[in-house]
């Protein structure tokens, strides 16, 4: 079986089911459906899936997740010197992509919390909603607007006017 | 009369236009007595039709049995083989890169077709990398040499003491140095 998720992350809510105080005679219809389900849907598939799986590990293959190397920054390049420009830009673009599957992931976790929490997920998320309100603040003064031609240049020149903008602000 | 006989050769013609039919030759055509229509009896079949009557369908039909085969004909094949592959050969597991192992570019992958597709076809981006820098190393070398060009041109032409920009001068030897070579000439 795949592994599980990251249980920190995401925690299960805390378990509501009450006491069995049967009073009755009657069978519980609720028992006796989840027994027809088990038999007749979770039974069958599980079985074929682990049929399935030891068939397929005789054959297991790997696969890895390629680690770059970290190479000079757009800043640390000399002038005119192209080639460290374009590992540059490559580190850059990698480095989007990144960022941009980590606000994915962040926001994955707020929309968790209000699925668990239901009407009062303003109240019991306000960890996830900042965390998730920080991380876009940040993506946006970083990528906002530079486009579908963005490029380490371009996302450079955003920085200076953002520095330029803080040194005004600040003298002012 | 005239009359008379317009009516008697109208009635001629009637029997010739149609001689077979009973009741029609030229004797009883004008004598026949007209059959009534309301008192006779109507004969209703039983109601379920057996020869519809609708445009062919002969094209159409033969055009999606023709699209079905040739569809199928590759579809079949590339789903069998697609569901063999992930019966029996499942899917690769993610792991940690061992101490002192460079995987294979097409090991970073997971599903096994991409993985065949990405060693049989694909060249590895590293290649690509290293293509791209070398592309861009030739040119930064050649416009290098261009702009060091134009900077000696531009020297040489100034000083005028390198080994660009002569001018062709008379040869020393033939100049005749005859009328000044005393001082009372």
């Amino acid at each position: 079986m795949p592994s599980d998720y990251d249980k920190g992350a995401y925690p299960e809510p805390p378990r509501q089911t009450p006491v069995v105080d049967k009073q009755t005679s009657l069978p519980n219809p609720a028992l006796i459906l989840s027994k027809l389900f088990y038999y007749s849907v979770d039974l069958p598939v599980t079985t074929f899936r682990e049929a399935i799986d030891s068939i397929r590990d005789k054959n297991r293959a790997v696969y890895y997740h390629q680690k770059f190397r970290r190479v000079p920054d757009l800043t640390e390049c000399h002038k005119g010197d192209y080639v460290c420009y374009y590992e540059a830009e490559m580190q850059w673009r990698r480095d989007y992509k990144i960022d941009q599957e980590i606000v994915k992931v962040i926001q994955e976790r707020m929309r968790a919390c209000q699925q668990r929490e239901g009407a009062s997920y303003q109240q019991n998320c306000t960890k996830e909603i900042e965390q998730f309100n920080e991380v876009t603040r940040n993506f946006q003064s970083r990528y906002e607007d530079l486009g579908a031609y963005a490029s380490a240049r371009k996302c450079l020149m955003k920085q200076k006017e953002r520095m330029m903008a803080e040194a005004q602000a600040q003298s002012a | 009369m005239v009359g008379m006989s317009v009516l008697r050769s109208a009635a001629a013609f009637a029997a010739r236009l149609s001689p077979l039919r009973s009741g029609n030759t030229a004797a009883n055509l004008l004598t026949r007595t007209v059959p009534r229509t309301d008192k006779v009896a109507v004969r209703w079949s039983h109601g379920k039709k057996t020869f519809v009557i609708k445009p062919s369908e002969y094209y159409d039909k033969r055009f999606l049995r023709l699209l079905q085969y040739y569809i199928l004909l590759t579809g079949v094949p590339v789903a069998v083989v697609i569901t063999f592959v992930n019966v029996f050969i499942g899917e690769a597991e993610l792991a940690e890169i061992p101490e002192d192992y460079e995987p294979e570019y097409w090991e970073y992958y997971k599903h096994p077709i991409t993985r065949w597709v990405a060693r049989n076809f694909c060249d590895s981006p590293v290649k690509n990398y290293e293509k791209a820098m070398a592309a861009i190393h030739i040119e930064k070398e050649k416009a290098d040499m261009r702009l060091q060009h134009q900077e000696v041109r531009r020297q040489m032409r100034m000083t005028g003491d390198g080994p660009w920009f002569h001018l062709n001068t008379v040869d020393k030897e033939l100049i005749d140095n005859s009328p000044k070579s005393t001082p009372d000439n």
